[in-house]
């Protein structure tokens, strides 16, 4: 079964003649462990995609099953659980509480969730050791670089142990280098994690990490294009590998 | 052209045995999947370099093996080096056969230049998937020119997606416009120019 699941997935703002379709009948479904990349110009959809997804955002049609059940039927309440139990969410610019260091930053949601502190600290070191920032711990966001704040808010993301991570755009404001790093970091956090990663972007490069590209445009899916096995193999053939590289 | 000079420069470096320059070739230009030379190349490039006064060949006496022959850089085979660093390399852009598979599919009728286009375009994602891949099993503490090279591949892949969306998004304009026809030249033999 998969993780998640969108069916015919509509979304309109507005009505009548000033009404805009963003998104039109969208159906996809990501599976524990795929890292799938939502690709496409600006204005084709992809983070109304991605909020509706989320729950953070209702869809005008159509559905989408976590885990097989609908989130529609879900009140305020009841989705805000799920988003803090079940997703993780990174965003173009971070988000960070700049007067928390990383530990507090990460450990935020699980603190949010009602658990006591002693329990919390524990599990958000843990996080931030497995992102590689073991030595940044006490760092507030101001003390960090670009790469380093993202890293943060991946362990943030993972730190409630959800099954779906969504990241928006989670390389927009980061240099080449980090923004390879942190893709690469989504890529383990799929692959070798268990997670489902769905991460919108625009940067090729970025979207080449994923095991899954969606290419929306004007609001409909028009293309979608497997580039791994979903354990991180290609699947060029050995031939194929050999003449491209 | 390259793997001459190659050869030469991995013999400036220091004096080698015929085999363990093809496997020093392979090893620079990232591994044998990338740019494979077979030995009779090596043996026959070391001779051409040998007559040409490049290099020369000693033999090394080996106690129960047969004679061993180790290849020294000569000044002019230095000198030569010294020349081809001195040189830009062309690289190849102009030709290029996905272009005239879209165009031919302009121009055809046959095939659908979008899909084309998206074919090309998936199959590209693909090679930079396992070119990232790859890149990421490296360590850049004991491998960047293998980083450094897949970087490069993994660049000219972007620009190459980059010009698939620039020309899917003006196709339409480039089937307007007629496609580049030869000029028609009379047959025979050209007239005598009259003054």
């Amino acid at each position: 079964m998969a993780l998640i699941e969108a069916k015919n997935l509509t979304k309109i703002y507005g009505k009548g003649e000033t009404a805009v379709t963003a998104l039109n009948g969208v159906n996809l479904a990501v599976s524990t462990g795929e890292f799938v990349a939502v690709m496409g110009p600006s204005g084709c959809g992809k983070s109304t995609l991605l909020h509706l997804l989320g729950g953070l955002d209702r869809p005008t049609q159509g559905e989408v099953l976590v885990e097989g059940q609908a989130i529609s039927g879900l009140n305020d309440d009841a989705l805000t659980r799920l988003r803090r139990r079940k997703m993780g969410f990174v965003f173009q610019f971070f988000n960070l509480i700049p007067v928390l260091n990383a530990i507090e930053n990460v450990a935020l949601p699980l603190v949010l969730d009602g658990q006591p502190a002693r329990e919390v600290r524990p599990k958000a070191v843990a996080w931030l050791q497995k992102v590689g920032l073991s030595d940044r711990l006490e760092n507030r966001p101001d003390q960090l670089s670009g790469g380093q704040q993202q890293r943060v808010a991946v362990a943030r993301a993972l730190v409630a142990e959800p099954a779906l991570i969504l990241a928006d755009e989670p390389t927009g404001n980061l240099d080449t280098r980090a923004s390879d790093e942190i893709a690469a970091l989504l890529r383990q956090v799929a692959n070798e994690w268990g997670r489902a990663v769905v991460m919108v972007t625009h940067d090729p490069r970025i979207a080449a990490y994923a095991d899954r590209i969606i290419f929306l445009k004007d609001g409909v899916i028009v293309d979608e294009t497997r580039l791994s096995d979903g354990a991180g193999h290609s699947v060029l053939t050995v031939k194929e590998k050999a003449e491209a590289l | 052209m390259s793997v001459r000079y190659a050869i030469l420069g991995l013999l400036a470096q220091r004096p080698r045995h015929g085999y363990e320059l093809r496997a020093a070739f392979e090893a620079v230009v990232g591994g044998e999947e990338t740019w494979s030379v077979k030995p009779a190349q090596v043996y026959a490039t070391l001779e051409r370099l040998t007559e040409a006064g490049w290099i020369v060949e000693d033999c090394e006496r080996q106690e129960h093996q047969p004679e061993k022959r180790v290849y020294h850089i000569a000044a002019e085979g230095r000198k030569a080096l010294e020349e081809w660093f001195q040189t830009p390399v062309t690289l190849e852009h102009q030709r290029d056969e996905f272009f005239v598979k879209l165009m031919i599919a302009l121009v055809s009728g046959v095939g659908d230049p979008r899909k084309v286009i998206q074919t090309q375009r998936v199959f590209i994602y693909r090679q930079m998937h396992a070119a990232t891949t790859l890149r990421d099993s490296y360590d850049p503490k004991n491998a960047l020119a293998q980083i450094l090279l897949l970087d490069k591949t993994l660049m000219h892949l972007e620009a190459d997606l980059r010009w698939l969306d620039i020309t899917e998004a003006r196709l339409e304009e480039v089937k307007r416009q007629p496609l580049p026809e030869p000029e028609i030249r009379p047959r025979g033999r050209p007239r005598k120019r009259e003054h």
